[in-house]
């Protein structure tokens, strides 16, 4: 809170999220570096995926999972216009609780599953030794 | 023409559904008819269907739910009578109706009972508790209400068309799957749960945003009421839990309606992965409901003890944490299926840990009812039930969260009482308090308080009657869900089981006595003050019932309690704050939107369970079409103005007057012309008081909204992506990524949606400088690159089909059509709505709200690159990858 009347009035403490800034030249050059950044992310990720003999192995899964973060940032940033300014806190924040769900539903399933078709019988197994009798 | 509808779908051959369903049918018809014969129509559909007001929609599912209530009832009394029966005998429910009674039990209490009476509780008082006039989006609340009650509608045609689902509440597969339910119950589950689901997402972001960017002026984030913050809590838990439920049934209507293999058990499917995402949903829901239940418990305990809330900031605290572990710990609800110590170590140790925010609840209201002067009305009673009830039912909960104590007790009658316990003695014991507390301020008179303690009295006897003695028939063995049995010793326990059900039958016969008799002697219960318990959150400022805006004025908010404050400055004074300088108003138009979608739902959703498509194709064309001329019209808002409001707010100061004067009964009115010639003091002067502004301008909520809906679209996406991480290796010896996917395609794809991308910054960078042709140009390129990309993704899954590697295939194929079809259909849905933007634009103008959709758009179609991102790495790539 800035705790300035005028200041509050106006709220710029807060925007919306996707709200761009209002100088079109500067809005222009924002989409521009972002499509720029994001094909040169893509291009990156599709080359390591070919196999290049610079990376190998673990690597690459590594790389693409990176490049992948790497190009989600930069989607937000300059398409979505969600900035780690003090008006976009509330943006942030939110986004921040729907990123941690998204890592908890997907991670979480992955462990539990992953235990679960060690530690018991996974149905297909199952109907193979049906079969087998 | 009719599907697979024909005469066999009515249950002639069985007798209690085919009466019941007539007794019901007579009733509505009945109702219908006297509503017309007493021409109530015109009345009902201005004032209450076509309703925007926040207040009425709240009391509309608070009608809903206790309706429900009475149907979720009486299934439970028939399975208390069968199991009192059925020792050696048959008993009077065969088996298939008896499976479908506890599925119908279930699915009723939780969805259209639990929550319907939550959200409606929610719907009612958020907004009056933070001094606003309405909610973020009032005609999204209404279709949110319609379309549970298309969902309530659906549920309850079951009873008479078809049958409803014999599997439980939750649906398990395999059994869900068509091999082994292959009638429409469970359809009729999957699509009205569906319906029901999008209004509580709607609900969801609604309030989120509501509370977040709307707030009376002064009331800062740690001055709102606890209800406000634990509604805030319960609907972030909506918005992020409510898509994997809609995840998790979608995937089971595909596997039902398009022969996929996400839970069958065959081609790879893994029912497991259904049990893990359905609770993944399941247990936020719990807290989902519980949550609101605990602010009405601090709103009504601190009232009834005349002291504020103690710990305040720590409620806050507990209160935000059980919203993040109630995301940790939904594995406790299937320890029995084998995931091995480690895993079952973790969830039971965080299932424990979350006992302590809610220990710390409890404590605080001991402490609050401490030292207080504790007047027992109805709503105070029904709270210290709750207390005592509530902690029985928790402990038995973190007793269950011991793995190898649940693997004896997991399924038996013993977990039935624990969720009985906690959810009938907390969710249900708090929407009554709610109810009695707040049905003054909707409808001007309290309910009697004799009959309201006479149904407590019932309700709570009958309650521990019934549920006591099945933790101890659970601790015997007795397993749930038994249609008969043969042991002699538990026969005792299940007569007394069925008494308590009887008692709680009384109960529920004085509440409906207690509602008969109330509205007769409303004059003597009348609450002139606006103010009958002495609150002290903003609701008891303004007159009962409410006006439309809800304030003449809106409250400034300097502290905790705010109403409170201005109340004890006022009594110190012997007289009201200054008139204050009214304005004109500006509220919203009703509109029957949600009552049209609803009634389209409920057409499509009865057609998808029917296989009639041509009327599934019309229901969806009928929904789309309404939000279409939602969209379009003109006038959205109606104006009170100044001096009507004066008129409708001298009532209300004339009883303020009275109160601090210490003569409530006799009222004296200030004569409305002393006032009415002073346009100063009614502040009709233009400049007049200008507010001091605590909500956010309307472009900042809408786009706030939206993102919400984006993050719970992402969440909904997760459920998706996980099925396909955990089935990706499913092959059941069908082809395998390498040599399926065609990576050249996937590269055009990407730069077709990049571009598009691109294309669509661009154009609301031209409308938000009005240029209307470059608006349109850059539109039409956003939508030309949309379609290419479309098209090729669907020329590249017909290909796939084409050469055998269909989704019914295998489980990971599956899961990868499910997965990217789901983005394909957002990049459909995205170019639907982008068409009819631009037909907005070109005929409207730059009109402020079709900008604002505008920004919307633009996040939508940014949102999906970041999707495709996701899957084109983790699918594509990594799926071929050497």
């Amino acid at each position: 809170m800035t705790g300035n009347e005028a200041k509050t009035k106006h709220r710029p403490d807060d925007v919306a999220p996707g709200d761009r800034p209002d100088d079109i030249a500067v809005a222009v050059r924002n989409y521009l570096t972002g499509f720029a950044l994001a094909a040169a992310l893509t291009v990156a990720s599709f080359w390591i995926a070919s196999g290049p003999s610079v990376v190998y192995g673990l690597g690459i899964p590594m790389a693409l999972a990176a490049l992948a973060v790497g190009q989600m940032g930069v989607h937000l940033v300059f398409f979505l216009h969600i900035t780690s300014g003090s008006d976009n806190i509330n943006n942030v924040l939110a986004l921040a609780f729907g990123v941690l769900i998204v890592g908890i539903v997907i991670l979480g399933s992955l462990w539990i599953m992953y235990h679960l078709n060690t530690n018991m019988m996974i149905p297909n197994a199952m109907m193979d030794m049906h079969s087998q009798q | 023409m009719l599907g697979n509808l024909s005469w066999a779908a009515i249950p002639f051959n069985q007798p209690i559904p085919l009466v019941t369903s007539l007794i019901v049918m007579a009733v509505v018809v009945a109702t219908l008819l006297w509503i017309t014969a007493r021409g109530h129509w015109p009345y009902l559909w201005k004032e209450w269907i076509t309703s925007v007001d926040h207040k009425r929609i709240g009391v509309m599912y608070c009608v809903l739910a206790l309706v429900m209530l009475v149907r979720g009832f009486a299934d439970a009394i028939m399975m208390r009578a069968q199991q009192a029966l059925a020792f050696h005998a048959p008993g009077f429910l065969p088996p298939e109706h008896f499976d479908q009674i506890f599925s119908a039990h279930g699915t009723i209490m939780i969805f259209f009972v639990a929550m319907t009476f939550m959200i409606g509780l929610m719907n009612f008082a958020v907004p009056l508790q933070l001094g606003v006039r309405d909610v973020a989006f009032p005609t999204f609340n209404s279709v949110s209400l319609w379309l549970t009650a298309s969902a309530v509608l659906l549920v309850n045609l079951s009873l008479f068309i078809g049958e409803f689902a014999q599997t439980g509440w939750l649906v398990y597969p395999p059994l869900s799957e068509l091999n082994f339910s292959p009638g429409v119950g469970v359809d009729y589950y999957l699509w009205a749960i569906q319906i029901s689901g999008i209004g509580t997402l709607l609900t969801g972001i609604n309030f989120v945003t509501t509370i977040l960017k709307l707030r009376a002026p002064g009331m800062t984030l740690t001055r709102m009421p606890i209800f406000c913050w634990t509604a805030l809590a319960a609907n972030l838990l909506i918005v992020a839990a409510f898509p994997i439920l809609t995840a998790v049934l979608g995937m089971l209507l595909l596997d039902r309606y398009l022969g996929f293999h996400f839970f069958t058990v065959g081609l790879g499917g893994n029912p497991m992965m259904y049990i893990n995402l359905i609770w993944a949903w399941g247990h936020p829901e719990v807290y989902i409901l519980i949550l609101p239940a605990f602010g009405i418990f601090s709103e009504v305990i601190s009232t009834f003890s005349g002291k504020p809330l103690f710990g305040y900031r720590s409620m806050i605290i507990a209160t935000m944490a059980i919203c993040v572990l109630s995301f940790m710990v939904w594995l406790h609800h299937f320890f029995t299926m084998g995931a091995g110590a480690d895993v079952n170590g973790f969830f039971g140790i965080m299932t424990m840990i979350i006992a302590v925010p809610t220990g710390v609840k409890i404590f605080n209201w001991l402490f609050t009812m401490w030292w207080g002067r504790v007047r027992f009305r109805v709503p105070m009673m029904w709270s210290v039930a709750f207390m005592v009830t509530f902690v029985i039912g928790g402990m038995t909960g973190v007793l269950l969260a011991v793995p190898p104590a649940d693997f004896v007790l997991h399924n038996s009658l013993f977990l039935v009482a624990h969720f009985h316990n906690v959810v009938i003695g907390g969710v249900l014991f708090g929407a009554f308090a709610g109810y009695t507390y707040w049905f003054p301020k909707a409808f001007g008179f309290r309910l009697d308080e004799r009959l309201g303690k006479a149904a407590f009295w019932f309700w709570v006897t009958g309650f521990y009657i019934a549920f006591m003695p099945l933790y101890y028939l659970g601790l015997e063995g007795m397993t749930r869900r038994m249609q008969h049995y043969d042991v002699a010793s538990w026969r005792p326990w299940l007569l007394v089981a069925a008494g308590g059900a009887g008692l709680i039958l009384l109960g529920i016969c004085c509440q409906i006595a207690q509602l008969i008799v109330s509205i007769r002697n409303r004059d003597a219960l009348r609450d002139r003050t606006g103010d009958p318990w002495d609150g002290r959150t903003l609701e008891w400022i303004t007159a009962s019932p409410p006006p439309a805006f809800n304030f003449a004025v809106l409250p400034d908010v300097t502290g905790e309690e705010a109403y409170w404050g201005m109340k004890q400055k006022a009594l110190e004074r012997r007289q009201p704050s200054d008139l204050p300088a009214y304005k004109a108003i500006e509220m919203p138009r009703n509109s029957p939107t949600g009552f049209v979608v609803a009634f389209f739902a409920v057409i499509t959703g009865f057609a998808l369970i029917w296989h009639i498509w041509w009327a599934v194709i019309v229901g969806f064309v009928g929904a789309f079409a309404t939000f279409v001329a939602f969209a379009w019209r003109d006038h959205s808002e109606h104006v009170f103005s100044a001096k009507r409001v004066a008129q409708i707010d001298s009532d209300r100061r004339n009883a303020r007057v009275a109160m601090v004067e210490g003569r409530e009964k006799d009222i004296a009115h200030v004569k409305m012309t002393d006032i009415d010639d002073d346009p100063n003091r009614l502040g009709l002067l233009a400049n007049a008081g200008a507010e001091k502004s605590g909500s956010a301008p309307k472009r900042i909520v809408t786009g706030y909204g939206f993102w919400i809906f984006l993050l719970s679209d992402f969440v909904l996406f997760s459920g998706f992506y996980a099925a396909y991480a955990v089935l990706s290796h499913a092959f059941a010896g069908g082809p395998k990524p390498y040599g399926l996917f065609d990576l050249k395609t996937v590269a055009i794809e990407t730069a077709l949606l990049l571009l598009s991308s691109f294309a669509c910054g661009m154009a609301t960078i031209a409308s938000g400088v009005r240029n209307m042709v470059w608006t349109q140009i850059g539109y039409i390129i956003t939508g030309l690159l949309g379609l290419g990309f479309l098209v090729l993704e669907f020329s590249e899954f017909a290909r796939m089909i084409a050469m055998g590697a269909g989704p019914g295939r295998s489980a990971f194929l599956s899961a990868f059509f499910a997965l990217v079809g789901l983005h394909g259909l957002h990049v459909t849905i995205g170019l639907l709505w982008l068409g009819t933007m631009m037909a907005q634009f070109w005929a409207k103008g730059f009109r402020a709200d079709i900008q604002r959709r505008g920004m919307c758009f633009a996040l939508f179609w940014h949102a999906l690159d970041i999707i495709w991102v996701g899957i084109f790495t983790n699918v594509y790539l990594l799926g071929t990858s050497p």
